[in-house]
């Protein structure tokens, strides 16, 4: 599968696997970004954890990324790469603990949750220019091979909903899609993600055509905050973002606004499980729904997604996942879509166990410290 | 978000307490006991034994486990929590209050009693709404009793942001308050000596 968007065109992911081995013998499994900044910072980390209490994670937070987001000098990668130990801490007090990280977080409050199903702005066999996914938009009939593609999901996995991925090259292109998906799948959830790279008139004017449809959600519509503030208060459809309320610093700014609805929030862009959980009870608070991001994740950051959302009574959204699109996983336990859901593993931690050969195929690098 | 902890017995016991400027008051102590038999307590000076259920349930997960409540909760912001008077009021265990305060800019310090708001997760939710709009966090004590201020103290190791602070309605001896680490709440129940006569029923 090529995922086209408005951000890139991509065919493979690369993500970073982290293994945490406590003095008690028990290892737990976290994962982050795959980008050499997000995978440097992380060895970096890793040596300041060495003899810590995996258990004190505030105290390690603080230690690591400082007591502030201005103390955080590596900006999104350092809260990327924390967010990779953090979770390889959580998984390791869960196992140490007897409990698994739904309960640790707040509970297991479900067993099975649906999932998203990402689709591309467009069907290409492989990855392809910035021009020709242009040109590509200007054959309307070209939509078809997107809403077969949705179908073919349907029937292989039962998905239930959809985000589609847009270019932002056309707003026909956009609208007419979104008509023919609703078309084909009338019951479906749909998600509209164009990440924000519509200017803010042109994005409001399409959303306004798009508000009869009765979509999910936008997803970042267009940008920034302000922009994205003002198109909320132009449209009747509820309006989330990945990308503009991304960090403890804005979610005041984006209340006091009353810039979106869905707070679609990435648990490696927060920087972690505590973090994630501390931003939807505040978002509870005043309002908005707090909802999963994610992108082409392992299995690892796939079943940590559906550990928070089971834990937190405010995630009510289905979460994001893209786990099904890849060709292998890490863990030894086929993490599956049945009927547009996914099942909580059972045990403590994660409930997941790497598979080594699996992970060794797909190593491009790796260290160990200790 | 109660404990998570398989629960196979509770009872709630009333007492009189004996200590501080609380003398005579009456006490709900609650008892939880885990399925492996281990025992937690919680307690309150107000009349919800809820909030001292709650308690124990933490107190018993933490002491089944051998590690004390903040390290369940996600771990410690800090070693010691500031103890300082104040008579400024709480505010009211009202999230529309709670909102507006917020969204208004009432306050720098949320000052909020966590026995009147009810559990360790109602004040984790306002503490994240603190976190959000960079106010602190103030936990009230409100008859200074010991049992309370351990509570506060247990609670406000969890808090992200630098004021954090356990409030009292009087003076205290020490400025500030070390954070335990003793399983579970960490709360000395022989302060009361009525606490060691407690006939607690047999779950059998």
């Amino acid at each position: 599968m090529v995922h086209a968007g408005s951000m890139y065109v991509i065919q493979k992911t690369e993500r970073t696997v982290v293994e945490l081995a406590l003095d008690n013998g028990v290892t737990g499994l976290g994962e982050t970004w795959g980008t050499p900044e997000a995978y440097a910072l992380c060895a970096r980390f890793a040596k300041t954890w060495l003899g810590k209490d995996a258990l004190d994670r505030f105290a390690l937070r603080d230690a690591t990324l400082g007591r502030s987001g201005y103390d955080n000098r590596n900006g999104r990668n350092g809260l990327a790469a924390f967010a990779g130990l953090d979770l390889a801490a959580w998984d390791a007090a869960g196992r140490s603990l007897g409990l698994s990280v739904a309960e640790l977080i707040g509970g297991r409050g479900r067993e099975s949750m649906d999932v998203v199903c990402t689709l591309p702005a467009a069907i290409f066999p492989k990855a392809v220019s910035r021009s020709e996914l242009t040109r590509h938009h200007d054959e309307l009939s070209n939509t078809r091979k997107v809403v077969d593609f949705a179908l073919g999901q349907v029937k292989k996995f039962g998905f239930k909903s959809f985000k589609l991925k847009s270019a932002a090259c056309s707003t026909e292109w956009d609208w007419k899609l979104l008509n023919e998906l609703k078309e084909a799948i009338p019951a479906a959830r749909i998600r509209f993600d164009p990440n924000a790279n519509y200017p803010p008139a042109v994005a409001t004017a399409l959303c306004q055509r798009l508000d009869p449809l009765g979509l999910e959600f936008f997803e970042d519509p267009t940008g920034e905050l302000e922009g994205i503030a003002r198109l909320k208060a132009a449209v009747k459809t509820p309006v989330a973002t990945n990308m503009w309320v991304v960090r403890d610093e804005h979610l005041a700014p984006a209340i006091r606004r009353s810039a979106v609805d869905v707070v679609l929030g990435d648990l490696f862009m927060w920087g972690g499980i505590d973090a994630w959980r501390r931003m939807a009870r505040a978002a509870k608070v005043f309002g908005l729904k707090p909802a999963l991001h994610s992108v082409y994740e392992t299995g690892i950051a796939t079943v940590a997604n559906l550990h928070l959302a089971s834990a937190l009574p405010e995630v009510e959204y289905p979460n994001d996942a893209g786990l099904h699109f890849l060709s292998s996983d890490v863990l030894a336990e086929p993490q599956e879509v049945t009927e547009g859901a996914m099942k909580l593993p059972a045990g403590p931690g994660l409930g997941v166990t790497l598979d080594r050969k699996k992970l060794e195929k797909l190593t491009l690098e790796t260290q160990s410290l200790q | 978000m109660a404990a998570p902890l398989a629960i196979a017995h509770t009872h709630v016991h009333s007492l009189r307490v004996s200590t501080g400027t609380c003398a005579g008051a009456e006490a709900l102590v609650a008892r939880v006991l885990a399925a492996d038999g281990t025992a937690g307590f919680g307690c309150t000076l107000n009349d919800d034994a809820g909030v001292a259920r709650d308690m124990a349930a933490w107190d018993a997960l933490g002491k089944s486990r051998q590690v004390p409540l903040f390290k369940l909760l996600g771990g410690s912001y800090r070693t010691t929590v500031a103890v300082t008077k104040d008579d400024l009021p709480a505010l009211r265990p009202d999230w529309t209050e709670l909102r507006k305060s917020i969204l208004e800019g009432r306050y720098e310090l949320l000052r909020i009693d966590p026995f009147a708001w009810g559990s360790v997760e109602m004040v984790q939710t306002i503490a994240a709404s603190a976190a959000a709009f960079e106010l602190g966090v103030a936990l009230l004590a409100p008859n200074a009793h010991p049992w309370e201020i351990q509570y506060c103290a247990a609670l406000a190791a969890t808090l992200k942001g630098d004021d954090c602070r356990v409030i009292l309605r009087k003076d205290f001896p020490e400025r500030e308050i070390r954070i335990k680490e003793d399983p579970g709440i960490g709360i000395d129940w022989t302060v009361e000596p009525s606490f060691q006569s407690i006939k607690w029923q047999d779950p059998r």
